[in-house]
């Protein structure tokens, strides 16, 4: 009893050190894309700053400043009591400044949710079809490929004309919407339009994933170790969740921190054709969107927005980049 | 090989059926539809009004129904064996619908559930839906009429007048794409976090995170207002025209540069460069990074270290080993590129009025004209599937390794 | 093991069938009719009669004993708006100044778009100022007060019963009302109501089943387009409230049913004397500000802009600006107009078609018989108006009796019978008992339309009116409505002359009876088919080339070329009577985005926008800059006759 007790801690504390030695490898290897690292430190920088965005500024988000009679008013406005528009108001005259740390929450959680809920469901399902094959595998893989034949921004805008339409079709669970509320410092109504965004992007994100996932099951799960294991007797699903998803978690993160810079991408696109979170809710994509019109007359207006949305997704773009290089086994530098 | 294409295409098929299918029903869904904002047009509406425009847009059958007239033109009536009509009296829809009513009888709540006050009968049918309005089935080629955006007319005739400008657009914007990001994708490779790899990888990472719209409201901005705006200060800037295909009548570009005749060669030329600029930048960045990616996983390769330590000259090795095999994932993927010839390109084509088939598309999103919108994604899914079966082909063209059975 | 992967299945065929659960609609409901088929497919009409009497059996009629007295849906006094103090609050909080100024920065006189009627001030029915409650805060606070909403320690207001004042308001989620609604929240707030808003796509907004026509709302915006004629009757009157016993008819959102409004508004819409009408319109304008029912918030500015080069645009409320298109001129001596549009036309049909930029192209290009600058009505095709005072119209009383055809109240033609409805010719509303004689007005008109000739050099004739009274009533014409056709009892064509004598049903009092009724269409016109137009049902020209794409014209203008998605070429028309167009080519150009379309202007690549493609949005500020900066561009700012208003809905659910 005692032997094997002693063996298993020190089976454990082998493996520690080796996930740890391993982490460190990663991290070197991470570290040497410098431009990976630049971004992560100011996606992150961007991030910790918009989760102070209440002590950041005086101003409320949705305030308008009813003084300021130039609407939009340019950077350096100063209002009735005094206080200064860093970036100027927009066209209702609310700070640009508040706004866009704001939108910052709202648009980095968007995509974060996103690519967590698809890349978990996608690596879920790709496990399953692969771990298991025959008709599971069939049926998975079917529903996939039909997924894929569907053209997405053509579907992704009828999905969301239908479900963005009202704020009642969806039964969230209260501490759910608490928790979102408290995340996106926006009112709970607001935020069943944002989960509702959220889903529709979903639909069509965990495709990739699940492929890719179901890849790496399908020849792990021929591997000698996942017969001895069944052999010892674990559960399907302790396989699946303990050994199948671990190993090939690998490319899933990289096409996931990839996937980040896309959401936020599609956000805006979809604003752009009148279909994404709407006012007053802020984000990246809508304010760059409802800005467009004045695109011609107060080219910073557009600008603020779009040049945090595109310096984000190009960070995540790095990130994935240099998440590739350094996960890579093959590669040894 | 005979047998699994025969599976592939059989699978295609259905594909394609489920696509339309699940399409159709979302539509039917869809919140408006071509009616929506009728009762707002102050005039007073009667219920049989209503009926006869419903009647008009088909709204009158049940959608299942109304699919399969789309899509093979069937029902169009009762069906005649041997002299005899069956089904004559099979409701297919409902004319005169009626919605719960709630009425107080004698202080109690008499609900009066929704139903039908009149029923659409098969035999109707070739009477509400004559022939001539009606479309033939888009299995048998015929793709409907256009309800909103092009009132009655042949959706098929609509959609050929856009797709030359779309042709046009994507297909320039594609082989540029490809001209210039292979070789800064292999470069990039080869030269691996080199500051001409940061500095590509930089930009591609710009044009697939810029907002197209964004991006091209800028060209507009920066080539047409500003130079118009500063004539004053700056007479020689050349002004560009800003969007559509072709100008209609003779303009200046600028005062040193003769006038521009409609239709000309070069009328056309500039009329391309912004939106070809927008989408070329876009796709670049896109192939520029798989091109990379699928090199530098080459390169790591056995037989290219191999041919490396046999000390063959570097060029020698990327080029004949490298180059030939990475291009083969390039080749099954650049296939996929062909739905969008057919699609285009949606916003870009919005921003700068291009009379393509994306924008089509949207318009008729946006105004529910469900025929043209169901052709267009239907023709796409078509496009996307032989495209993949293309691409899986070519798989074991360029790499014989690959056999399917 | 295998369990994981069976439960797994299980999962995904459940979901579909749920899926597809969802998806399937009631499932049609096939009635078993015994009878032979054959005759069916005869008669299909009595077959269907023959089937409503069956589903009226089988009808369910679910009874439910409510214990409390059992109200129909929106019969229950609102808590909040049906207390009048209320609604004149919301009227004093709300600063419509900071409301146009937030959506028309550059609007310099914000009062000129003010509303305190439901007509604009330039139209010949307002007879104001009215006492409409105007922005004073404090009046509002005191009504409020008055009313029992009193501010505790918060700054939202409770009753007694500690109920708040919130309100719901709803709206589209087009970025004009989510601006200017936005200011209007904050206004409110600090009066201490809370308002939640709620932005609605338009299409579950203005959808047919839904939202506004459902009177889902409390607070509810919106926009009505004022026309010549301010009609009104189905949007004040007491017996256009929509209720589901009515089947939601009628357009008075809000339930409003104040007596006398009601009874000004159908009398305003029952007679022909110019004076009464105006008498009767004021009355309803003056109850509608007492009870402020619906707040007018403003009319909406529109722009228009051309090019410096361009002259002889007539700007106009009302009438679209290409009206006149044969007036303009380039003043560098060009040849060809170019307008730029954001929308393209859908059908050169004008019947099956209500966009504006279909009528923009119609108007030149196809000729029009009257135009409608100034809120009221000028001859052009048609000579002269034919009104009672040109003796061109009699309105005489007649005898009606059981069996006649008669228009009755609620507008409809119908054969006089017991219990129906009608307008005598006193203006009184009368039930008919079925047997008496009724006095009623009954208007005969003679339409006449001056000598013209069609595109292609062949004369008008009695016989292309003749084909336009046909095709316009026919029920496969695609047209919405056919009240006007119905009401038609006889018509008379002359023999040689431009002539038609129409016989209205008696009680028919179409306030625009002096305006020729319908359009008019090349009888004479051969298809590429070799048929006439005449002889093609009317169910086939929404698919006809030569009607839907490149149509004849009586007009200034005619249509030579359609290329679709990108241009509309016009030339002027050789043979028009009018005499000769000033400027020889016209082409409109589809530019689908405003940016796109201001971006032209600025270039010279398009000559004029209309308010339409320029709206009034934040491109306008572009084009005003443009202006000044360069002076290539001019433009006009006016008030349109489209006006945003706030509904109150004074029921509840």
């Amino acid at each position: 009893m005692t032997t094997a007790a002693q063996s298993v801690t020190l089976k454990g504390l082998a493996q520690e050190e080796k996930t740890e030695s391993q982490a460190r490898i990663i991290f070197r290897r991470f570290r040497r894309h410098r431009l990976a690292v630049i971004s992560l430190i100011l996606v992150s920088l961007i991030f910790l700053v918009s989760l102070l965005a209440p002590v950041l500024t005086p101003f409320e988000r949705d305030a308008i400043d009813l003084s300021s009679k130039s609407r939009p008013g340019p950077p350096g406005t100063i209002d009735m009591e005094g206080r200064t528009h860093y970036l100027g108001v927009d066209h209702l005259g609310r700070d640009l400044f508040t706004r866009v740390l704001y939108a910052a929450r709202v648009s980095m959680s968007i995509a974060v949710l996103v690519v967590l809920i698809s890349e978990t469901f996608g690596a879920l399902v790709g496990a399953i079809a692969g771990y298991y094959g025959g008709l599971v595998d069939l049926a998975i893989s079917r529903v996939i490929e039909f997924m894929l034949t569907i053209p997405s921004l053509p579907l992704l805008l009828i999905l969301s004309a239908i479900f963005l339409r009202s704020d009642t079709v969806l039964p969230l669970p209260g501490f759910l919407s608490r928790f979102l509320s408290a995340l996106l410092l926006a009112p709970e109504r607001e935020v069943q339009k944002v989960v509702m965004l959220v889903l529709v992007l979903v639909f069509f994100g965990w495709l990739s994933a699940a492929r890719l996932m179901r890849g790496m099951a399908l020849s792990l799960s021929k591997q000698d170790f996942v017969e001895a294991l069944r052999a010892a007797g674990a559960s399907d699903a302790r396989i699946i969740f303990r050994h199948i998803i671990p190993n090939g978690i690998a490319p899933i993160l990289v096409s996931a921190s990839l996937a980040l810079g896309g959401v936020i991408v599609t956000e805006s696109a979809l604003s752009f054709l009148g279909l994404g979170v709407q006012d007053p809710t802020p984000t990246w994509g809508n304010m760059l969107a409802t800005s467009q019109s004045y695109m011609f007359q107060h080219p910073w207006l557009p600008l603020v927005p779009g040049v945090f949305l595109v310096i984000v997704s190009i960070g995540f773009n790095f990130i994935g980049d240099g998440l590739r290089d350094a996960l890579d086994p093959r590669l040894k530098r | 090989m005979t047998n699994y294409l025969i599976r592939r295409i059989i699978q295609m098929m259905l594909v394609v059926l489920l696509a339309a299918l699940f399409t159709y029903f979302l539509f039917n869904i869809s919140p408006g539809g071509p009616l929506a904002g009728i009762q707002q047009q102050q005039q007073r509406l009667t219920r049989e009004d209503l009926a006869r425009l419903r009647a008009q847009y088909e709204l009158d059958l049940y959608w299942p129904f109304r699919f399969s007239r789309w899509l093979i033109g069937l029902p169009n009536g009762p069906i005649t064996i041997g002299g005899r009509d069956l089904f004559a009296n099979t409701a297919v829809g409902c004319y005169l619908p009626r919605d719960e009513q709630i009425v107080i009888q004698d202080g109690q709540r008499v609900v009066t559930p929704a139903g039908c006050d009149q029923y659409v009968y098969l035999a109707d049918i070739p009477e509400l839906h004559p022939a001539i309005r009606s479309s033939n089935g888009i299995l048998r080629g015929d793709f409907g009429r256009s309800t909103v955006i092009r009132t009655g007319q042949p959706v098929w005739g609509e959609m050929m007048t856009r797709l030359p400008a779309t042709l046009e657009l994507m297909l320039i914007s594609t082989f540029l794409s490809f001209l210039i990001g292979i070789p800064i994708g292999i470069y990039s490779a080869i030269k691996q976090y080199s500051r001409f790899d940061y500095t590509f990888t930089t930009i591609s990472f710009i044009g697939s995170a810029m907002p197209t719209f964004f991006f091209g409201l800028m060209l507009i901005l920066v080539f047409t207002v500003f130079p118009n705006l500063l004539q004053d200060q700056f007479p020689w800037l050349p002004k560009l025209p800003p969007g559509s295909r072709l100008a209609v009548r003779p303009y200046a570009v600028a005062e040193w540069l003769p006038r521009v005749q409609p239709g000309t060669g070069m009328d056309r030329f500039l009329h391309l460069l912004m939106p070809v600029g927008v989408l070329t930048f876009f796709y670049m960045a896109t192939w520029s990074r798989f091109v990379r990616s699928s090199m530098l996983e080459v390169m790591r390769q056995d037989y290219v270290r191999t041919a490396r330590a046999k000390g063959l000259v570097e060029k020698v090795v990327i080029v004949k080993h490298a180059l030939r095999n990475a291009l083969i994932p390039f080749v099954t993927v650049a296939v996929l590129t062909i739905p969008g010839f057919f699609s285009g390109a949606i916003i870009t084509e919005t921003v700068f009025a291009w009379p393509g088939m994306g924008r089509l598309y949207y318009e008729a999103l946006n105004r529910s004209d469900w025929p043209i919108a169901l052709a267009f994604i239907f023709i796409t899914a078509v496009l996307t599937v032989f495209a993949t079966l293309l691409g899986d082909i070519l798989y074991t063209v360029v790499d014989p390794r690959i056999k399917y059975t | 093991m295998k369990r994981f992967q069976l439960y797994t299945l299980i999962a995904i065929l459940l979901l579909s069938v749920l899926a597809l659960g969802a998806c399937a609609q009631p499932t049609p409901q096939v009635v078993e009719v015994v009878k032979e088929v054959e005759k069916i497919v005869e008669k299909p009409v009595e077959v269907v009669k023959e089937v409503e009497k069956q589903v009226e059996v089988v009808k369910e009629v679910v009874k439910e004993v409510v214990q409390e007295v059992a109200v129909e849906d929106y019969t229950t006094p609102h808590p909040i708006l049906s207390d009048v103090r209320v609604r004149q609050a919301l009227a004093h909080c709300i600063d419509r100044d900071a409301l146009i100024a937030s959506v028309y920065p550059y609007v310099e006189e914000p009062d000129a778009l003010l509303m305190d009627s439901f007509l604009p001030k330039s139209h010949w029915a307002y007879k104001g100022p009215y006492d409409y409650p105007w922005y004073d805060p404090e009046a509002g606070a005191a009504l409020l007060d008055e009313a029992g909403w009193t501010l505790g320690g918060g700054s939202v207001r409770t009753n007694a019963n500690g109920d708040v004042l919130a309100l719901k308001f709803t709206t589209t989620t087009a970025q004009f009302r989510q601006t200017w609604s936005a200011v209007m929240v904050q206004n409110l707030a600090a009066c201490g109501f809370q308002v939640l808003p709620n932005y609605a796509p338009a299409s579950w907004w203005f959808g047919d089943t839904t939202g506004l026509s459902r009177r889902d709302f409390e607070l509810g915006a919106f926009a009505w387009v004022g026309q010549v004629d301010p009609s009104g009757r189905t949007l004040y009157a007491c017996d256009q409230v929509p209720l589901p016993s009515n089947n939601w008819e009628g357009q008075n959102y809000m339930g409003w049913c104040n007596e006398a409004a009601s009874k000004a508004i159908v009398a305003a819409n029952n007679t022909l004397i110019k004076d009464d009408r105006i008498s009767n319109y004021d009355i309803v304008q003056k109850e509608f500000a007492a009870d402020v029912v619906s707040i007018p918030v403003f009319q909406r500015a529109e722009a228009e802009a051309w090019s410096a080069n361009l002259q002889g645009i007539r700007p106009d409320a009302n009438e679209y600006a290409t009206a006149n298109l044969h007036e303009w001129t380039l003043a560098d001596g060009g040849d060809t107009i170019v307008i730029g549009m954001t929308q393209e036309p859908d059908s050169m049909l004008s019947l099956v078609s209500s966009m504006a930029a279909q009528r923009l192209v119609d108007r030149p290009a196809k000729g029009t018989a009257v135009t409608t600058y100034d809120y009221d009505y000028q001859a052009t095709l048609q000579d002269g108006l034919s009104t009672l005072e040109s003796g061109l119209a009699t309105n005489s009383t007649v005898q009606v009796k059981a069996g006649d055809m008669v228009y009755n109240a609620s507008g409809d033609t119908v054969e006089l019978a017991a219990g129906e409805t009608l307008i005598d010719a006193a203006g009184n509303e009368v039930e008919y008992d079925g047997s008496s004689m009724v006095d009623m007005l009954q208007l005969v008109v003679t339409y006449k339309l001056k000598p013209y000739t069609w595109s292609d050099g062949v004369a008008g004739s009695v016989a292309d009116m003749e084909l336009g009274f046909n095709f316009d009533c026919d029920p496969e014409s695609g047209a919405t409505s056919f009240i006007t056709c119905n009401a038609m009892l006889e018509k008379e064509f002359a023999a040689d002359a431009l002539e038609v004598t129409v016989t209205w049903a008696p009680g028919y009092q179409g306030t625009e009876y002096f305006v020729y009724p319908f359009n008019i269409y090349p009888a004479h016109q051969v298809l590429s088919d070799g048929r006439v137009l005449a002889d093609v049902p009317a169910a086939e020209w929404v698919t006809l080339p030569e009607i839907v794409e490149t149509p004849l014209s009586f007009g200034p203008y005619y249509i030579t070329e359609w290329v679709k998605g990108q241009s509309i070429t016009l030339a002027a028309n050789p043979h028009w009577w009018g005499g000769a167009a000033a400027t020889p080519n016209v082409i409109f150009v589809f530019l689908a985005d405003t940016n796109q379309a201001v971006a032209q202007l600025i270039n010279g690549d398009v000559d004029y926008l209309d308010d339409s493609t320029l709206g009034a949005g934040a491109e306008v500020q572009t084009v005003i800059d443009a202006a000044n900066a360069t002076g290539a561009v001019q433009y006009e700012i006016s008030g349109s006759s489209t006006w945003e208003h706030i509904d109150i809905n004074l029921f509840t659910k």
